[in-house]
Parts: C-alpha cells; structure tokens; sequence
C-alpha cells in the first residue's frame, strides 16, 4: 500500500539499544550497594577490611581482626542476601501481579499472601515453636491463602481476575482477623511481643541458615518468571485477546501465581512484612525500560535489590538504635503511592 | 469452506447462551453477524476461540475440527480483533503488534528478528508504519483499530474475527474500517464481523447470520433474507429497508426503524 517508512526492518529500536545501557547502569548500582553495604553499620569496617575479611576465607593469611571477619561472613553478608533475594523477589511478583491483573496499582499481597504468612507465624510463635519452624510456618501459610484464594475463585462465575481479587480480599480479612484474635489471646509480656516484631518486617535476626532454607523457592519462583516473562504481555490483555492470541490463559495465569507466591511467601518467611517495595518498584523500572515484560522483569529484579538494600542501609544506620525496615519502606513508600495517585489523574 | 459451524450450541454451564448456530464462510469472504445487544455473539465468538467447548456441533476451520485445535493451531488460524480498547501499560504499537506472533514462537522466547518484520510489515499493509514507535494507549480510536487489525493480520490467520469493529468510532473512521475490512477480504482473508448497523451487511457483507436469543433466524446473502420482516423479528420493532442512489448512481440500501404517525412513544409514556 505504502512504501516502508522504516528503514532496517526487524532492526533494534532505540529503546532496545537503551536498555542495555540501562541494565549495565543497574547492575553497576547493585555492585555499588552490596560494598556500600558492607562498609556501613554499627562496628563500620573500612573497605580494606572488608576485603581482607572476604579473602580470609580463601586463604588470605594477612592481619584481619577475627571480629572484622565474624561481621563479614555471619552478619553483614547474609543480612546483604536477604535484602538482595527480598527485594528482587517482591519487585518480579509486584510486576507478575500487575501485569496479571492490569491494575498498576496492585501489590503482590493481593491474593493474600502476606496476610496468610503472618498467621502461619502468629500461630507457631503462639505454640512456642523455634525460628526455623516459624519460617516454614509463614511459608506455608502463605501458600494456602494464595491457594483458597486460587481454588475458591474457580467456582465463581465472574471474570477469573476480578474473582480471584474477590477471594484474595476475602481471605485476606479471614487470616488479618486471626492474626488480631492470636495476638488478643497471647501473653503481652512474651507471646505478643514476639508476634509483634515477627510482623514489623526486618533483616536484624537472618543468619546463613534461614537465607538459605528461603533461597530454594526464591530462585525456583524467579527462574520460572525469568524463564516465560515475555508471555506475561499476553496476560496483559483481556482473556479473549490472549486466548485467540494463541496461549491457554489459565494455565499460563496458574504458572505466574505459582511462580510469584513462591517468591512473595519465601520474602515474607525470610523478612517479615516489608511493604510498598512490589508496588513501587514495577513502577520506576516501567519510567526506565518501557511496558514490555521481556525488558521489564529483569529490570525490577535489579532494581528491587539494590533498593531494599539501601533502605536496609538506611535502616541500620539512620539513627543509633536501629530502625525496623518495614517502617522504612513503608515511609519512603506512601508518598510515592501518593504521587502515582496524583499523576495518573493528570494524564 | 475456511470456516464451518455446525449446529453449534454452548454457554457458561447454565444452560446453553447459543442454540444450534449453523453458518459458512470462505476465504474473500465477510460474514456480518447482526442482532441485538445479549442476543449471543460474544459467547459465539468465545465458542470460535475455544475459550468455551461447545456442548453440542462443532466449529470447522480450514476443515479441522475445533476441539482437536490447541489454542497455539487455533491463533494460526483464526485471529481475534477486539472492539478498540485502551491497554493499561503503555506498550509502543510495535510491541503490541508483534504480540500476535505468539503463536509463532516458543513460550521461553522473546519475539525474533523476523517476528519483528512480520509486525513491521503488517503495519505497512495498513498504511501506519509511522505509528510504530508511538505508544499505543495515546492514539485516537481508529488508529487504535487499525494496530489491533494489524496484530491479527501478523499472526498469519486466515480467519478474521472482528467483535464490532465500528463501535465507539466517528463516521469517517467507521467508513474507514469498513474499507479496510473490505480490502482485506479481496485479498484473500475470511472476516466474521459483528455489527449493529444492519445496512453494513449490504455494503460490505457478502453473507450475514442474523441471530436472536441465541438462536439463527437468518443465514444467506443479505439481499436475500434481510427484509422489514426478519429486522422486525431479531429487533422487535418495525423496520423499512429501502434503496435509495447516491450521486454516483450507485444502489445502496439503507434500513430505517419506522412508526406509524400518531404512534407515541411505543406504547410506554415518558
């Protein structure tokens, strides 16, 4: 009909050629945050010191003070873990649900997972039960929620996205309110306390152990996203579009919530609740690379890490006592909600 | 015959929505489906998708039955245009067009260079290869339209399903639409169309169903089974459908809702 006005058909755009620029950018500050990281704290450690506790492992036989090296490796390093696993989980999830349910708006506690962990955690704290077992307690309460949210919306004859809000609110109330009953039963003086602080949502008590058992389900959960992240465009669109677009929407639907209660329950397990960071996250690393998911999911991961990191930063060093993290995000978070709210009735 | 129902019926478990629907169309062909609002073409076009099975009869795309179609053979046969619609994410045109190659490519993949021209190229068949990089959300809603027909046209479908491709359009680009859907017919594409305006099926229709409560009350050529009588029946009120000649001496038929004088408001009072 028309000659080709594009000249170099199928060749790189120019937001394609910036996004690897971009990538490189985030990576660079994700590098920068870890050493930051390291440095900083309340016994801080000179960059020298960080490297020669680092390379005592490795044979390093030069003058490091062995509590340099104990605040290396049992301390800073799997605090520095956590917030990198956590903020990179709960930014894909916060982009997996998003896009899934086309609300920018939506963080991934949507189907309850979040409300479901803390009563796995309130109970086993109830029943005395050690950290490790508290962990798997929230991990699996998280996955149950998400799964009576899940199960429960099959039977509606609404649209499959607006039932599974439905549910998810739903069993979202059911599990806050055993949580309050749990609290209003427990001992003010231990019980309550405990449960209190497990909610608050901080990196103060991870050590290697409970990195590593919430390392599993993480990787799994951003493997799988990683792996099929460009098919989420699809589920962007309404259901006919995609299914005549060629994919079995319910399945690939199943498959992102999986994938993404994985990652937001093991967050949970492993940090307590750290709000806002899936919501805002999706959003800067949208302003950066565009809608497209295949740029997209990447981009939130490395931009979740370094900022929980950061803020965890902030958190640790902002006053002399230190500040839980779920306050510090929630603080830096509201705002920005705010800000969304006001710009998207701009446009 | 590119496209075959056969006394197709299905609905959301309730009861059936369609009952006995039995129409054809071939390639070069448009098939306008027309009756009123709930009258059962979105769940017949969710039959045609396989997002709903059908509880009796079966759809035949390019002689395959629909029920041993994956959803990946159904996407390279039949490609689905929606009513015009805003994305919530601000996908350039690019990247939403090169999202009807899904079906062309494996589910870990990335859309490839050639996906990319067959997206390029389809933007070039609709004359709007200068809306490649603008973002899709802040077109007007033809131009909208026309991105989402350019999808379906690279998703190297035969069948075009366009669900009311006029609705929400101003006249000229409702004439525009329907020029481009008549353009694409000579080439070669097979387009099932929904329509609320019943003369369309005259100027552009080479078949029209025309539905009611789920049922067919009418399948054929539109000259031949669109008349004051079968409009009256799928509408429930009175209708004239009289030919007039516009300047270039052309016949056209327009179809008019009529009421006797003196009649008030149907009966009801205001």
């Amino acid at each position: 009909m028309k000659p080709l006005g594009l000249s170099g058909q199928g060749e790189k755009t120019k937001r394609e050629k910036r996004y690897g620029l971009i990538l490189a950018v985030l990576l660079a500050l994700l590098l920068g945050s870890v050493l930051i990281s390291f440095w900083i704290g309340y016994y801080p450690l000179a960059p020298g010191e960080v490297a020669k506790a680092f390379l005592s492992r490795f044979g390093y036989r030069g003058e490091v003070s062995s509590q340099a090296v104990t605040i290396f490796w049992s301390i800073r390093l799997p605090r520095i873990l956590s917030a990198v696993l956590i903020g990179a989980s709960l930014s894909v999830a916060g982009s997996v649900y998003q896009g899934m349910f086309r609300n920018p708006l939506v963080s991934p506690d949507i189907l309850g997972v979040s409300s479901g962990a803390s009563l796995g955690a309130a109970l086993a704290i109830l029943n005395g039960a050690p950290a490790w077992l508290t962990q798997i307690a929230a991990f699996a309460g998280g996955i149950l929620a998400v799964g009576c949210s899940y199960l429960i919306s099959r039977r509606s004859a609404h649209s499959q996205t607006l039932s599974l809000v439905l549910t998810g609110s739903m069993i979202m109330a059911l599990c806050n309110s055993g949580v309050t009953m749990i609290k209003y039963v427990s001992d003010p003086n231990d019980v309550l306390q405990q449960i209190t602080f497990w909610l608050m949502g901080s990196l103060t008590k991870t050590d290697m152990g409970s990195v590593i058992l919430a390392m599993g389900p993480m990787v799994l959960g951003l493997a799988a996203v990683l792996l099929f992240r460009w098919r989420l465009n699809l589920l962007t669109l309404e259901d006919e579009e995609a299914q005549s677009l060629g994919i079995h929407v319910r399945r690939y639907r199943l498959l992102f919530i999986l994938a993404s209660t994985l990652l937001s329950a093991a967050a949970v397990c492993l940090g307590g609740l750290i709000g806002w960071v899936g919501l805002m996250i999706p959003h800067m690393a949208r302003a950066l690379v565009g809608a497209d998911h295949g740029r997209l999911v990447p981009a939130c991961g490395m931009l979740g890490a370094a900022y929980l990191l950061l803020m965890d930063d902030l958190a640790r060093s902002l006053l002399s006592m230190e500040l839980p993290l779920g306050v510090v995000t929630s603080v830096m978070g509201a705002p920005f909600f705010v800000y969304l709210i006001i710009k998207r009735k701009e446009r | 015959m590119l496209l075959e129902i056969k006394n197709l019926a299905g609905g959301y478990g309730r009861g059936d929505i369609v009952k006995g629907i039995t129409c054809q169309a071939d390639a070069g062909e448009i098939l306008c489906v027309l009756g009123p609002n709930g009258c059962g073409k979105t769940t017949l076009f969710r039959l045609l998708f396989g997002m709903l099975s059908p509880t009796a009869g079966e759809v035949y795309m390019d002689g395959r039955a629909g029920k041993e179609l994956s959803s990946k053979k159904r996407a390279r046969l039949a490609a689905y245009i929606p009513q015009n619609h805003t994305a919530v994410f601000s996908y350039t045109v690019l990247e939403l067009v090169v999202m009807g190659r899904a079906s062309h490519f494996s589910a870990m993949e990335a859309p490839r260079k050639e996906d990319r021209e067959q997206a390029l190229l389809a933007l070039e068949k609709l004359g709007i290869t200068h809306l490649a990089e603008k973002t899709y959300s802040s077109l007007s809603g033809g131009q909208r339209q026309l991105v989402l027909i350019a999808r379906a046209v690279c998703q190297s479908a035969k069948i075009l399903i366009m669900d009311e491709p006029a609705a929400n359009l101003d006249y000229a680009n409702r004439q525009l639409l329907m020029d481009v859907a008549s353009e694409l017919a000579g080439k070669g594409y097979c387009i099932v169309m929904s329509t609320h305006s019943p003369e369309n099926p005259f100027s552009v229709g080479h078949k029209v169903l025309m539905m009611k409560e789920g049922r067919l009350a009418a399948f054929g050529v539109p000259g031949e089974v669109i008349n004051p009588a079968s409009l009256e029946e799928v509408y429930g009120i009175p209708m004239d459908v009289v030919s007039v000649r516009d300047r270039c001496g052309k016949e056209r038929t327009i179809c008019l809702p009529v009421k006797a004088a003196g009649a008030g408001m149907g009966g009801r009072s205001l």
